[in-house]
């Protein structure tokens, strides 16, 4: 560990490596960004943690479009094709964190 | 009522009790025992495919309704919970999401209910009798990106309290809708208060939006003494 030049001698933190074959490789940006996939060693052993971000990126893989298999039929609240990606997303990914000017939020006093 | 567990069959916060659940797990599952004892739930894994991003816990979805009016009686009480699927990966998730009603589009007394696997969405499950639950009551039109935004913070383990959380619920009511999420330990005020400062910040709510704090035995006694009063008073 490097402290303004210096090395500054220290204890390692307990990690686990995680062999690839055990894990896909990220999109490479993904895979940089503070916040996106951590292995994070917390007290109690290491966690899985995805942040919110990464997570609705994870929804254009075509392993996520798919119907599951037995998805039981339930009308009004299961639907064979996928509801449009339309505002919700729009909202979510707007580059920003979460809709400081979603006008869902506005009070109407 | 035959016994206290049957008491939050009629809480608005979402809260049931029903054992009749029609598991229906999938993906890459490995059944053992189909067809024995169908009412008991089926030891399925379910485990992340080839090329997924796996969850820390895998999930449960689960959805119930009922017809409000209802004498409270244990029988026609029948919540109907029903297992949707279970997940162990981020897109296996998003295959059940996307392909689910948003909660704001759904109609009548409705709910979904996000628990990780095991855990029954019932007061009486061993992980949830001494737990507790943040309840947060909405105005319409906010269920659905508040649900949203709540289970995805689940999912990524973004409350870091250890082994806490057992799941999350969305309430569709009347005039209201109520999200909530649900710990083990409702005396255990650090785990709480952490679970009440991530969700002020992951849920962006409105300001003077009320967090209130339940534990699921004092919501037993609120029914109780509820559905006494209105006894009292001529029934419903």
């Amino acid at each position: 560990m490097y402290s303004n030049g210096t090395v500054v001698s220290s204890c390692p933190i307990p990690s686990r490596v995680v062999p690839p074959e055990n894990w896909t490789q990220l999109p490479e940006p993904l895979g940089q960004t503070p916040g996106g996939t951590l292995f994070s060693t917390t007290p109690g052993g290491t966690r899985i943690i995805y942040d919110r971000k990464f997570l609705l990126h994870c929804r254009n893989s075509p392993l996520a479009r798919t119907p599951p298999s037995c998805l039981p039929q339930i009308p009004g609240v299961t639907m064979p094709t996928q509801h449009p990606m339309g505002k919700l997303e729009e909202q979510d990914e707007s580059g920003k964190d979460v809709a400081a000017d979603d006008s869902q939020f506005v009070m109407d006093m | 009522m035959n016994n206290k567990f049957d008491a939050l069959k009629d809480d608005d916060s979402g809260d049931h009790d029903q054992d009749n659940v029609s598991p229906k797990d999938c993906e890459k599952e490995k059944s053992e025992d189909e067809e024995k004892d169908p009412s008991a739930a089926k030891r399925k894994v379910v485990i992340p495919g080839a090329g997924e991003h796996p969850l820390q816990y895998n999930y449960t979805f689960w959805y119930s309704r009922r017809t409000p009016g209802r004498p409270a009686s244990s029988q026609s009480y029948e919540q109907n919970i029903k297992q949707i699927g279970s997940f162990a990966s981020v897109e296996q998730f998003w295959r059940f999401y996307s392909h689910m009603i948003r909660p704001g589009d759904l109609t009548g007394h409705s709910d979904f209910h996000l628990f990780k696997e095991g855990i029954k969405p019932m007061w009486e499950d061993d992980a949830n009798k001494s737990g507790g639950k943040w309840i947060i009551r909405l105005r319409k039109g906010l269920a659905s990106r508040c649900w949203e935004n709540l289970i995805l913070a689940m999912l990524g383990e973004q409350f870091m309290v250890g082994e806490e959380i057992c799941g999350a619920v969305v309430s569709v009511r009347f005039q209201e809708d109520i999200i909530s999420i649900w710990n083990k330990t409702a005396s255990d005020q650090a785990t709480t208060a952490r679970i009440r400062d991530t969700l002020r910040r992951v849920l962006n709510l409105p300001p003077n939006t009320i967090m209130e704090y339940k534990t699921h035995t004092d919501s037993i006694k609120a029914w109780e003494d509820f559905h006494g009063l209105v006894n009292a008073s001529g029934g419903r």
